[in-house]
């Protein structure tokens, strides 16, 4: 499946949700916050949301800030 | 013991907030939050890369006790943008606060008056806690008063650059005519710059680059917390009034002229 991940052309392999994708690309979950076509995706929703071919896709961590 | 810092339902114990960012690196980051004594630290959203996981800080900061994460809205350009990344730090952060920040110059990094208060409204709707970086402007500071935000946060100067307290005349007038907190947030270097905002009537200072950009960055955290007590600490002993004329502390009496 083909998608759009960061900004990034990315074709991810497994499942067809966020959480597969998530675990695909090695991102800590409790650590990281997500994106879909534009909307804030919580946490508890991950494993039950598809993931679909052309999805824009942004997964965001903490780092230093003022 | 300094009084706490009241932010509507949310209770500080320092006054001194921390920005996260330009560290050299994490444990000296997370040892300068300690000596600072803060409660409520600023961090930015970065796309996820995992060649770079030592940049995330999600881990080490929620293993201080006692601190809040605040995430802000930097790199937003405008109102929806700035919504958006509110909405993103809030599932991380587990917190109300949101440092509302949309600075689309980077030569300059002055906030857009317009842009911040339409996302005011719109956050402070959502149920956000929301500080917003601003101009030391005192009608837009009342405005977004007005629209819900739980303090206003005037630049001192622009961020950055260390300059003190430049904009310290409108900022008076913003204290004088808020019903909120106010805090300086951008443009302070020196503890003494800390001190002076809160002799004013500052609430609280936000502080990240001359914590961060200092030889010692732990040993100036430790410095900026005793001003701002220090400085808040006057502020409430009430300061003198200033006068025109000289006014003497000793008696002027005679006794070393008469015997001439």
């Amino acid at each position: 499946m083909n998608i759009t991940l960061n900004g990034e052309a990315h074709t991810h392999q497994g499942a067809s949700t966020l959480t597969s994708l998530l675990d695909e690309i090695g991102a800590q979950k409790e650590h990281t916050a997500l994106m879909q076509n534009g909307n804030v995706i919580p946490a508890t929703d991950w494993s039950n949301t598809p993931l679909n071919e052309n999805d824009q896709i942004e997964i965001l961590v903490f780092v230093g800030g003022g | 013991m300094d009084t706490p810092l009241t932010l509507q339902n949310e209770t500080l114990h320092s006054r001194l907030l921390i920005g996260t960012g330009k560290f050299a690196n994490v444990s000296t980051m997370i040892e300068a939050v300690k000596a600072s004594g803060s409660q409520l630290v600023t961090v930015a959203l970065r796309r996820f890369n995992k060649a770079q996981a030592e940049d995330d800080l999600y881990g080490p900061l929620t293993q201080l006790k006692h601190v809040k994460l605040m995430p802000n809205t930097s790199g937003a350009m405008n109102a929806k943008e700035a919504i958006r990344a509110a909405l993103l730090g809030r599932e991380l952060s587990q917190s109300r606060f949101i440092k509302l920040e949309i600075h689309p110059n980077p030569h300059h990094l002055l906030p857009d008056p317009i842009e911040t208060y339409e996302a005011a409204i719109e956050l402070a709707k959502q149920d956000f806690l929301v500080l917003p970086y601003i101009p030391a402007d005192p009608v837009l500071a009342k405005r977004l008063e007005q629209v819900g935000c739980a303090a206003v946060m005037p630049l001192g100067a622009a961020i950055g650059t260390g300059k003190g307290l430049a904009t310290a005349e409108m900022i008076r007038i913003i204290i004088r005519d808020s019903q909120v907190p106010v805090i300086v947030d951008a443009g302070l270097r020196a503890p003494s710059q800390a001190a002076q905002a809160m002799e004013m009537g500052c609430e609280a200072v936000l502080v990240n680059s001359a914590i961060a950009a200092a030889d010692n960055p732990i040993a100036m955290a430790a410095a900026f917390k005793t001003a701002v007590e220090s400085g808040h600490a006057a502020r409430n002993a009430g300061l003198m009034p200033t006068s025109e004329a000289a006014v003497a502390s000793s008696p002027l009496t005679s006794f070393l002229s008469t015997h001439d």
